[in-house]
Formats: C-alpha cells, structure tokens, sequence
C-alpha cells in the first residue's frame, strides 16, 4: 500500500513530528489567548512561551462556559432581593426621578461661563449654559462641559496634607497661623474675579501686612491690558462686519472663547434671508480652530506677525493720512492690502485682534483699532473684562524675590506654577512655608509643606464679576465629598475669623457693597441666585464716591483696599505707554529664525488644569483629530524638504528631537497641513508627572518652552533645532484619517457667497438625481428623494429632525462632550481608539481642500489613480470645513432592514430607535449605514479591569460613577449604540407638556449637542409642525441631506456653507 | 422462585397506585394553584379566606353553610349571583340582604367555568392561614425574600415520582437479566417476552407518536418554565417594618398619593419617607394589629422622642425590600401614566386596601405592558389640547374604532427602552 507524506519530517519521523502528532490542533484556539490576555491580570512579557503556560484550554474554557451557563441558570430563578432605602426627612425641592436646576458659575482663572447644572438625587450630572448670561448667552465649551466629571476624580485629595501625610484642618491651622506672621508673605493666584475672595485677600493683607497678592495666568494676556490703559475690553464680534486676527484663536481659546464663539455665529449666519456675512482674516502659525473658520488664512511665521500688524497699520496710514511707521519689510502683501481696504470700507464696524502677547505689537493693534474707529463700537472698554489679571512683571519681581529667599510664605491658589512656569520649582526652594490650596496632588502641592484642598466649584460658594458690572454667582450642588474646605474661608480662619462662613461673606458683601438697603437685599439675592447672573451698577463705584477712579469698577475699587506692591497706578499694568516709533523698532527686532516653535491650547485640554479628565483626554482634537496626545505640528511639506521625515500620516509618527536653549525633548511629529513653512507648533496641557493615573504619561510637557521676552512671557520661541527622526515610533490614535472629500460634493456642500447671492438654488445646490425610468421603461433622471424602495412610515404626531447649519458651526466639539456627559459614553482609552473603537455618538468630521481635482487632473494629463491619489493629500494652506455628524434617523434606515432580531426599527416619531436589549450584535446594521455612525460595546467598559484607568463609571469607581445619567441606560457588551436624539429628554418633554394639558411649544425640547453649542448650529424640533423653527430651516435653499442619492431620506439634515470669498 | 416472581409482580401493582396517586396529587396541586390565583385576582378585593369580613363574608368554612350539595351552588352564586336571587333562592337572598344590599360581581363570561370550579376548590380548602405575622414581627430585621412556595411543590413531587418509576423499571429489567441469566445456566428454556414487550414491538408508531407528544408536552413546560424566570408576580418580601396597607388605604381610606406622592410627579412613585409617617404617627402611637411594637420602629428609625417630644435621638434609615422592581433597561414613569393616563392605582397594583403588606400584584412583563396599550385609550385624550391635533388625525384615519395608546405610537420600541 501506498504512503503518503505531508512532509519531510513525517517521512524521517522526527521526535518533534511525532511529538507535534499528539496534538490534536496545529496552532492553539483563540481562546488561548482570550484566557492569556483577558483573564489573567498580568499577562506574562514572555510572549508565545507563556501561552502553552497558562493552561486555559479549550476544554477548559467549555467547562467554565458550562459552568456558568448553568450558574446563571440557577441564579436567575431566585427572587433577587433588592434593599430600597427613602429619605428619612425628605429634602422638600427633591423628587428622586426628577432633576433640579441650579444656576452657577465656572470660572477656573481661565475660562468664564455661567452655567446650570443639573442635578438628581443630589449629584451633578450634566453642566449646560446659562441663557440668561449676557455674556456667554447659554453656550458652554468642551471644557467647561466636562468640569463636572473633574468633581469626581478619585484622585482629588480627601483631606488637609501636611509634609505629605493626611492630618487635621485643626492641625494644619494651627501651624500655619504659627508660621504666618514670620516674615514676607506671598499670596500667588491665578485671575481672581470674585468681589468676596478679593476682599477676604485684604483682610488677609491686613492681618498680615506683609502680604502681597501676585496674579499669575498661565496663558497670559498681559500685553493686551498694557496696550489698552490697564484693561482687557471687551470685544465684540457680532458688531463687526470685518475681523481681522492677528494668531488670536478667539473661538475656542482666546480670552473669552464661549462669548466670541455666539458673536462670531451671530455675523455667519443666514437665516431668514439675510444674504450678508462677516468677513474674517487670519494670520497665524499653526492651523487653529478660528484659522480654520476663517475666510481667508494667510500662514506666517511668529516673528512675522509684528511686521504683518505694521504693515496692515501702514496700509490703513495711507488711507488715512497718517504717518507711517517703519516696517522691516513686507509680509503677505496681498492678503495685507486686501484687509486694510476691506477694514477701511467698514471703519467703525471692524475689528483687529492679535494673540500675541507682547505689548509692541499689541500696541500697534491698539492704534489700528483707534485709527479705524473701533473703539466704542467693536471693542468695549467701558465694560472691560476682568477675566484676565495675570501681571507677568509683578510674576517675574516674585521670582526674584523668591529666589533671593525674601519670601517667608508663598501660598499658591488656583494655580499650578510649578507645571506652567519653567523657572518656579527652583524658586520655590527657598521659601519658608509653602502651602497649596489645589484640590489634587499636583505639580506645585507635591512642593509645598502643606495642601489644604479647595472644594471643587460645584461644591462652593463664590460670586464673580467677569465683566464690569456684569456679577454671577456659584452656588453648590452637592455637600463636599471629601474633607476639604473653601479656600476662602481657609483665608479668612487664617486672618482670625473664628467660624468662617463664605456663603454669609458673599451675601453680607454684596448686601454691603452691590444693594443699597432700601431696595430689598433678599429679594434682589434671591433673584440673582436663581438667574445665577445679575447686571448691577455697584454703589461704591458711582462717581460720588471721591477716593475712587471713575468707571473703574468694583474689582478696582477692591483695590484701594490691597497695598499694590509698585503703587495704585501699576495696580491693572498702567505704565508709561509706549510710543508707535519705540513699538515698531522692538518689531523691527524680532528677525526670527530658521524654525518657529509656537506654544498653542488645544481646544479640549487647554492650559491642561483637567489634564486627568477622561473626556477631555479622548476628545478628538477638531483640526487634528488626535485623542489622548500632543505632538510637534509640522507641514507636511516641511516634513518632506527639511527633515526628510516620512508623512506616516495619523497612524504612526516618527519622533524628533527638539532642542531649544538647555531644554532637549523628543515628540512625535504630526503632519498639519496650514502650519507655516519653516514652524513648528507644540499644545500645553500634556506631559503632566503629577495629574494622576488619566493624565499620566501623556504627551509632553510644551510650558518648559515659554520665553520671557520685552517684559511679557511670550509663547512663540526661536532658535528651535529640530532633529532628524530618532528612530522611534510613535503611536498617534486618531478619529478621521481620511482627511479630503475626493472630489465628492454630497458630503460637504459649500459656495460662496458672491454665488448664493446672485445665482439660482441649482447652481450651487442643485437636486440630486438618480436614473429613473417611467412606465415605458424609458430611462431619465429623476430626483432622488423621489426614488423609494419603501412605503414612508407614518408619523401622525410628532416628526423629529435636526438641523445642522454648516455656515454656524464652527467644529468646536463641545457637542461632543455634551453628548458624552449626557448619554452616558463610556471612554475606551488610546488603544482602543486606534482600533477605532471610539465610542461617541456624535463626531465632527473635518475636511481639508486639495490643489488637485478630477478636472485639473484631466488638463495635466494625469491619470483618473494618479489624480485621486492627489487628491488624498491636502494643499499646503488648506481650507477647512467641519461637519457634525450624528445618527441621521434615516426614513428608509439601511440599517433597519438588515438587522436579524429587530433591534433597530423606526418610530412613529421618525425615530430611528436602537434597542439595547434586543440586539445580540451582529454588527450587521454598522456595516450597512452609509455614515457610520453606529457604535459597539467591544467591552463592558464599565466592568472590564482594563478600563479602569480611564473610563470614569466603572464599577471599580463608585465616585466616577455618580456622574452616570440614570434616565440612559449603561449598556452592556455586544449590544451596538448610536445617537438617539436624545430621547429621554424628547420624553421628558412631551410629558411635561401633556401634564400640564398644553401644546408642546417649538424649543421646548432641546438635545444635549444642541444645548451647548455656542453657535446654535443645532437645531431640533418637530417637522410635521410648519410653524417651527426647524421648518424654516428645512425649506431653507441651503438644505441639503448627506449622500442624499443613496436614497435613505435622514431626518438630519444640513445647510450648506457659504463662506465669503 | 414463583413467590419471588409474585413479589415483584405485587411491587409493580403497589408502584403503579404509588404514581397514579402521585399523578392524582400533581393534579391537585395545579388547580389549586390555579384557583388560589384565579381568587387573589377577582375575589380578594372583597373577600378574605378566612372568616373576616371585608366587603362581603369571610369565606371560612364556606361551603359547609350554603346549601347542599355546596359545589353546585356555589357554582351557581359565583357565575351569577343575581339570577340565583332572582330565581328566588332563598340562601342567595339572605346573603344579600345580611351584606348590606352589596351587589357582587357578575362572573358569567369574565371566569371560565374550569375556573369557578378551580376557586371552589381553593375556598374550600385554603392554605393554613398566614400564622407567620407574629413570628416575622420578632424576626422583622430578618428579611428574607418569600416566593409562593406553592407552584414548586408539584414540581417536586412529579420528579420523585418519576424518578421512583424510573428505578422500578431499572430494577425490573436488572431482575429479568437476571433470572434470564439463571434459566440459561440451569439450561431452562428462556423466559418468554412480557406481554408489555410485546405489545409494544406491535404498536411501534403508536410509540413513536406517544413519544413526539411527550416531547412536545416537555418542550412545552420548559418553555413556560424559563418565560416565568425573573417574573416576580405575587412577590411578597417581609418588610422591616409590618406596614398594613389594609389599615391605612381600607380601614382608615386614606389616598393612595397622601404617601405615594411621588406618582404624581415623577417616574418612580417612592416609598414615602419616613417624615410622611410622622405626620399622624407624632399623634398615633399604637396601632390595632401591632400595637406600639410596629409604631415604635419609625420612631426609632426617624429618632423620635416621646418623651420629649422631639428628633433627639439617633436616626437610622429604614431598609424596605423593594418589591417592584422593573429591569434596569425598561422605564416607566408613574406620573405619564397616573396623570395622564388617569390610570388607578389598583389596575396594576391590585386592591391594596385589601392587603396587609406589599405585593407585586401584576407580572410586570413587557407582555402584560403591551396588552395594556393594546387595549387602553387616553382618558383624557379628548380634553388634553396636547393631543387635539393627533387626535384629529387619528379619528379620521380609524373611523369609527377605538384610539387606543397603540395607535398614538404607545409600542415604539424607544418609548420604554433607552
């Protein structure tokens, strides 16, 4: 009989064939490595080896299986007995099941937005805008939404700490007062612009005389106040027909981004047939958010920006006969000359800011705002800001002084200088007594000798004046959750007060100070703490109280009080001004270098104080797309002609070297397309050693760059050496990865408004047509919403849709955030997120134009690949649109008609409703939606240890949890999610109204996405009612539905973008 | 060896009585579970089974004072007790007249007749009465979760049952092995087939048949076994506290929502917080069941101080075991349907102020949701300007039918499950 062999070694039957022969299976079952990975809590660093170790075989995977199939079995025919426990004196404003509002307040020295907060039970949940706010007008950033998960961070202190072991606030008192009166006491702050904290700090002066107040921002904008008479104005952006910005990112960064952000919307929009928009020029180095939005974007280098702004101020000279200055040459010419007639023409209506911090430049800004007649109309000095009191002189004196060890006690407040200022921790070490009120272990706590922890700002008294006689309030929401105290009412036991009590402080001080008596202080307090914003001309400051400046406000009439450590008139940054001639030559200084590095924030971390928030951590970044990072943005043509680095695009990045001066560390770099030739940029707020576990090991750390240049500290460095790629890779997890449309016009429609004004509809959006044929089989071309594989489904009340107007979104992602924290979106982590994994509902999509296009591509000849293959790649200056995208609610849901069990059906509210328990996760339905919008539970995030670390609401974290929203279900593994419109507030709505018996009105019922959208891009409301707004906007000429042709007829539809150029 | 064979042949006789006894048991424990279910839903909002009078007699001891045979006419009064009376039965009409004129309910077509005869059984043999209410009073901090033991116990019973005959047939064969083993040796002729045996190789498709229909019958009951997991219906926990709804919602009427408030206005509707008891208990400090051991717990609980008459002492929050308690990926909103929906509060609960403590009276399955929608219109659709448009639109399309909670969009997946 024949034999046949398999191979070589069958046939010599070696031991290892025979050896191999007992095994019933070549390789090893998945499960292997399932029971290896998964279920042992540390896996082995051996690799194959440890597999065949760790004895979890396919047998013994079906015995547990068998097990447990069967242990569940029995479990589940036992009556589980559930303990429910009521109030014993229920709280009378507390219904459980029902939430309560409360107005309040953020403002964490950098960032100012009145808010509310709901609450259940007790707990913050959820953090939305104020309307009634004047000054933020009920939007809320990314940042501010995610504040609440903060107040659950497990990792915030839970009690006094003395010389690193918890103790007593008896303890702690007692050796502070001890200490205190010692010798020269320093009180070191971020902006404080509560009325009641800045008086607790003179009485604090007062008991100590010693004392100074130092105000120290980490992102400082201490030119600006030099360069306008010791103020930051206010600027209003809805009053200007031309912006014209000088590297201010004033929609998501800038001094008051949430305020610009609906001002700015307010000029882009075109609703009910306005057929005007703004106009916005920007000059910048990296590709910024408002870069993006901008009409037209001029990259230039840091240095060039002092020139560009003398150049525009010569231009506009000109015109106005004035004298010029000397300028140093000339920088983008065009797009200069172009501004300064377009800001002519609107004199009075204009607007000119600049985000650098140098008082030169910031001055010549001034004169250019004052030439073109701005002040007074566009920008506000009257009702001047005073979110931004950081004095860098009075910072760096207090350096020195320290240093020189003349500094007894520092106590540091709000403030985290340590980490943000790269010449404090050694100065720090010769100071006596150190003491920190931060509310975690960070940088600057783990040097001090005692913390003495604030309570969060959602457990806390406090009053703000974020603007001249604007006032809020922050009022708590829930009882401390840890042992720690108000910083204030730490200042006031430390003066001498025995039972310090800040709430009584605030009320007696605004009965003192901002009501007369005779008006009736109750109900005036009443009122303001409900609205949580007041607008109050305060008594003390009218003109008839002689000891004060006139129209200087309250924050400086606090001032009297406080001995200014260089006399009153440097109090605000009052110095002898610098003349236009003596500006232009410290410009004219400024010759920059081969590379550029710029400092920025990005849009989610910020100055990094939340570095260790989850949210803030996987929030995509809107122009990079990056989560959980920062890196070196470099152009990819720089990439390519400098340093000959490899675009390895989104995916993997090679990491460079980055010396400047002494400093030396090494980042991956991200290709950015917009970045200036021969610029680097680097984002603050990673790189954290002391955040927590969130925060740790994250990026790096770009604050050690900051340079102390003409008085101020200034975020753009030159002399930069960048090195070849080291070697090393890195890892990048981004959410979009594709990063130009293709030449496709059904995703993002945009024109111009030049076309949209004088042209038909059909120019700019025409119909979309699929082949049809008619009754004789003749083929034509018919509209597509008129092709239908189905009946419509019936929808006798209510048809919810969402509009999107891409003219006011401004891609901040705030949405995003909100969606999380209202929907109950489990963080997956980095690892996660590059298998894209991510799990939120709503994404933005951002897209890049490209030089080439089909058309183009045919000219030159190229091939139909070769041009698509340019295509993937964006222009060296792109342009940018963003678009949300959400679930669309589909009429004839792709996804509806694939799924097996039903799990996913349409509404009779047109709904595409997703049900958890029903879905056994096939996946099907992601695969057959065109927007990829759905989502699934690769994992119990909320039980899975390997998520512990970063998703907040893990069983392993009660306190994380609390932040969960319990009208939303957590779901589960293997069940897919996706948007739901937000149904639990569709719900609530409708049955508020028909408890009341009345019709339900048109925005009553608001999404989450849409709440907190600064620009009110988001619109939401019932289609079937022609009276609603989002009517309106559906007969709009600008609708248009995503891929209509695909013939799914969403719910969800969009405005096109007109930009105007 | 013949008295040996007739042994075993007395044996199987003895086990065949056993089972059919057992079948017999079996029998009787479904219908009595059937009626004792059959009763809490209909009868006990107006009759205890012991010899209390609620709203009509107590039916202790019933069937022995109504006329002879008991069973017929009982039959007859449950199915229409006023065609008896009217039909001049003399018994019939004292009853009514001794209960105050109180009409009871007609059950012709709302009970089966199996289901009146399944009650009749139950009222005349009731379960020992619930002796355990002095007993949990000592042990109340004890609480242990109380499932109706009494649908388990046939369950039990059929599988001794089979499981015995199961051993009879085993040991049966063991023995025929034998004895074929023995004949063999001994070089006796083999024994002749059993008649059983026999009948069987000849009825092979009756056999078959019998077995599909056996199958059927188990797929069946293992089916309903596993629909009925997690159903909690008739859950009845002890409570830490002996609260009798009876006392408060009966005897003294006081509403439902007074305690409750929270149905009105929210999703869940609470157990009420103890400061609620203290509004009459500052006063009421000794009940008619309990006495002051009961009272004397919410003080406790709530740190009242008779003496002095204030919360001085130590507070300690009172533990309820929930009853009701709906899977977490199912919402329902108490206000939606008690103020919209005009809902009474029996049509889910049952008669409370008919039951001492707390228990699930409805199964609370998605099932028994729908058939509600299926069924229910609006009350207040008609009046409510929030529906007047939908209503429009809704007569026009159904003219004529009934708009129910279905049609307005009440079984949207979305509406409970988010």
């Amino acid at each position: 009989m024949k034999k046949y062999w398999q191979s070589l070694d069958e046939l010599k039957e070696t031991p290892e064939f025979l050896d191999s022969k007992k095994n019933e299976f070549a390789e090893d079952v998945p499960t292997e490595v399932l029971g290896r990975k998964y279920l042992t809590p540390n896996p082995s660093p051996n690799g194959e080896g440890s597999e065949e170790k760790s004895g979890f075989s396919r047998r013994d995977f079906l015995k547990v299986m068998g097990f447990s199939v069967g242990a569940v079995t029995l479990a589940a025919c036992e009556t589980p007995v559930n303990k429910t426990i009521p109030y014993l004196f229920k709280p009378e404003e507390i219904t459980p099941g029902i939430a309560n509002w409360y107005a309040s307040t953020y403002f964490d020295g950098h960032d100012y937005c009145a808010v509310l907060v709901k609450t259940r039970e007790g707990r913050p949940i959820k953090i939305e805008g104020n309307k009634l706010s004047k000054i933020t007008h009920g939007g809320a950033s990314a940042r501010v939404q995610a504040s609440v998960l903060s107040l659950y961070d497990s990792e915030r202190l839970k009690g006094p700490v003395a010389k690193g072991s918890e103790t007593t606030w008896e303890k702690v008192d007692q050796e502070i007062t001890a200490k205190l009166s010692a010798g020269n006491v320093r009180i070191l702050s971020s902006t404080i612009i509560s009325p009641s904290a800045k008086n607790i700090i003179s009485n604090f002066s007062a008991k100590y005389p010693n004392t100074k107040h130092v105000t120290y921002d980490a992102v400082s904008y201490y030119a600006i106040s030099k360069a306008n008479e010791g103020v930051i104005p206010s600027f209003n952006f809805d009053k200007a027909n031309v912006i014209v910005s000088f590297g201010a990112d004033f929609l998501v960064n800038w001094l008051s981004p949430v305020e610009h952000a609906w001002q700015y919307a307010q000029g882009r929009k075109l609703d009910n047939g306005k057929k005007t928009l703004s106009k916005h020029v920007q000059f910048e180095t990296i590709l910024s958010l408002t870069g993006s939005n901008a009409d037209l974007r001029v990259p230039v280098k840091p240095s060039q920006i002092g020139t560009a702004v003398l150049n525009l101020y010569n231009a506009l000279a000109s015109m106005a006969g004035e004298t010029k200055l000397n300028a140093s040459g000339k920088v983008a010419e065009q797009a200069i000359t172009d501004s300064a007639k377009w800001l002519w023409a609107n004199k009075g209506k204009s607007l000119v800011v600049c985000g650098v911090n140098d008082e030169a430049i910031q001055t010549v800004v001034a004169a250019i705002n004052k030439m073109l007649s701005n002040y007074g109309s566009t920008i506000d000095v009257e009702n001047y800001s005073n979110c931004h009191q950081g004095n860098d002189a009075h910072f760096a004196d207090l350096m020195d002084d320290m240093k020189n060890g003349k500094v007894a006690a520092l106590i540091v407040y709000n403030s985290n200088p340590a980490y943000t200022a790269p010449c404090f921790a050694d100065a720090i070490k010769k100071v006596g007594l150190k003491i920190s009120f931060s509310g975690s272990m960070d940088e600057t706590a783990s040097l001090c000798d005692y913390v003495c922890p604030d309570h969060h700002y959602l457990e806390s008294w406090n009053d703000a004046e974020p603007k001249q006689n604007q006032f809020s309030l922050t009022q708590p929401t829930i009882a401390p959750i840890f042992n720690t105290r108000c910083a204030q009412e730490s200042l006031m036991k430390w003066s001498g007060v025995a039972n310090p009590n800040y709430h009584e402080y605030i009320q007696s001080t605004w009965e003192r100070l901002l009501f007369p008596a005779d008006l009736g202080f109750t109900e005036h307090w009443n009122e303001s703490l409900h609205n949580g914003v007041a607008e109050i001309i305060p008594v003390i400051a009218t003109p008839s109280s002689p000891s004060l400046p006139q129209g200087k406000g309250f924050n400086q009439a606090k001032a009297v009080h406080e001995e200014q450590p260089k006399g009153e008139e440097e109090a605000h940054g009052v110095v002898n001004k610098m003349s236009l001639s003596e500006c232009a030559s410290i410009i004219a200084k400024d010759k920059g270098g081969d590379v550029e590095l710029v400092l920025y924030e990005k849009t989610g971390m910020g100055i990094g104080n939340q570095a260790n928030n989850p949210w803030l951590q996987e929030f995509p970044d809107p122009i990079s797309k990056c989560t959980w990072d920062n890196y070196i943005t470099m152009n990819p043509t720089d990439m390519k002609d400098k340093y000959s680095l490899l675009e390895r695009g989104d995916y993997m990045g090679d990491v460079v070297e980055l010396t400047v001066g002494g400093q030396k560390i090494s980042a991956p770099v991200y290709p950015q397309p917009g970045q200036a030739l021969g610029t680097i940029g680097l984002a603050y707020g990673y790189g954290r050693t002391s955040a927590g576990k969130v925060a740790k090991g994250v990026g790096v750390d770009a604050y050690r760059f900051l340079q102390w240049k003409n008085g101020t500290v200034q975020n753009s460095v030159s002399g930069v050496k960048v090195s070849d790629a080291i070697g090393e890779k890195h890892e990048f997890a981004c959410t979009q990865t594709h990063h130009t449309m293709m030449g496709r016009n059904s995703i993002v429609q945009e024109t111009n408004l030049e076309t949209y004004t004088n042209k038909p509809k059909e120019e700019w959006n025409p119909m979309v047509a699929v082949a049809m044929h008619d009754s004789t089989a003749n083929y034509h071309e018919g509209p597509a919403a008129e092709a239908n594989l189905w009946d419509a489904h019936d929808k006798p009340g209510f048809r919810w849709g969402l509009s999107l107007d891409l003219n006011s979104c401004i891609g901040c992602g705030s949405c995003v955030i909100s969606c999380s924290a209202e929907n109950n979106v489990p963080v997956v982590g980095k690892t996660e997120v590059r298998k894209t994994r991510e799990m939120h509902w709503i994404r933005i999509d951002r897209y890049y134009s490209s030089d080439m296009n089909l058309e183009k591509g045919d000219e030159e000849g190229k091939g139909l690949i070769e041009s698509y293959r340019e295509m993937e790649s964006a222009s060296e200056n792109p342009k940018v649109v963003f678009q949300p995208i959400m679930c669309q609610h589909c009429n004839h849901a792709p996804c509806e008609t694939v799924c097996p069990v039903l799990a996913t059906t349409h509404s009779t509210e047109g709904i595409n409703q997703m049900i958890y328990n029903r879905c056994i996760g096939t996946r099907y339905c992601a695969n057959n939606c065109p927007y990829k919008v759905r989502r699934f539970n690769w994992f119990e995030y909320d039980k899975n240890n390997m998520f512990a670390d970063v998703n907040p609401a893990t069983w392993a974290n009660d306190l994380g949890r609390m932040v969960l929203n319990p009208d939303v279900v957590v779901r589960s593994r293997g069940v897919m999610e996706k948007c739901t419109m937000c149904v639990q507030r569709i719900q609530e709505g409708k049955l508020t109204a028909k408890k009341l018996e009345r019709k339900l009105m048109d925005g009553e019922i608001q999404t989450a996405c849409q709440q907190s959208c600064p620009a009110n891009a988001i619109i939401f409301g019932d289609l079937n009612n022609k009276e609603t707004q989002i009517s309106k906007h559906y007969d709009d000429e600008r609708r248009y539905l995503l891929l209509e042709e695909v013939g799914v007829q969403p719910n969800v539809f969009y405005l096109t973008k007109v930009r105007n150029a | 060896m013949n008295c040996f064979i007739s042994s075993i042949r007395q044996f199987y006789l003895k086990s065949f009585f056993l089972f059919t006894f057992f079948l017999l048991v079996v029998n009787f424990c479904f219908s009595q579970a059937d009626g004792e279910k059959i009763f809490k839903q209909n009868c006990a909002a107006c009759h205890r089974i012991d010899g209390q009078k609620l709203v009509g007699p107590g039916l202790k001891d019933v069937a022995s004072r109504v006329p002879q045979p008991a069973d017929e006419w009982l039959f007859k009064w449950i199915k229409n007790n006023v065609a008896l009376q009217k039909a001049g039965d003399a018994y019939a009409n004292k009853v009514f007249n001794d209960n105050a004129k109180l009409p009871m309910l007609v059950f012709e077509g709302v009970l089966s007749d199996d289901a009146i005869k399944s009650v009749i059984a139950y009222m005349k043999n009731p379960p020992a009465p619930a002796s355990n209410v002095t007993a949990a009073a000592q042990n109340a901090a004890l609480v242990t979760p109380q499932q109706n033991t009494g649908e388990s116990t046939p369950y039990i019973l059929f599988i001794v049952s089979v499981v015995l005959i199961m051993i009879v047939i085993i040991l049966g064969v063991v023995l025929r092995n034998l004895q074929t083993v023995a004949n063999a040796k001994k070089g006796l002729p083999p024994l002749a087939r059993l008649g059983v045996v026999k009948w069987a190789s000849n009825h092979k498709r009756l056999l078959a048949l019998i077995g599909i229909l056996c199958l059927v019958l188990i797929a069946g009951a293992t089916y309903q076994a596993l629909m009925e997991i997690g159903v909690y219906q008739t859950y009845k926990p002890v409570q830490p506290i002996l609260f009798s709804h009876q006392t408060h919602a009966g005897k003294l009427t006081i509403n439902c929502v007074y305690c409750h408030s929270d149905a009105e206005k929210g999703k869940t509707a609470g157990v009420p917080s103890a400061n609620v008891c203290m509004n009459c208990h500052k006063a009421i400090s000794s009940g008619p069941l309990t006495g002051k051991v009961e009272i004397a717990k919410i003080y406790d609980a709530v740190g009242w101080n008779i003496e002095t008459g204030k919360y001085d002492k130590p507070q300690h929050p009172i533990e309820w075991v929930r009853v009701h308690a709906l899977a977490d990926f199912a919402y329902f909103n108490h206000s939606q349907h008690v103020v919209v929906g005009k809902q009474a509060c029996a049509n889910c609960h049952g008669d409370m102020a008919a039951t001492d403590v707390a228990l699930q009276n409805s199964p609370l399955t998605m099932g028994w949701c729908i058939d509600c929608h299926r069924k229910t219109e609006v009350p207040g659709m008609t009046s409510n300007p929030y529906y007047a448009d939908l209503h429009k639109k809704l007569a026009e399309k159904y003219k004529g039918q009934s708009i129910t909670v279905e049609k307005m969009g009440g079984l949207d997946c979305i509406k409970c499950h988010y």
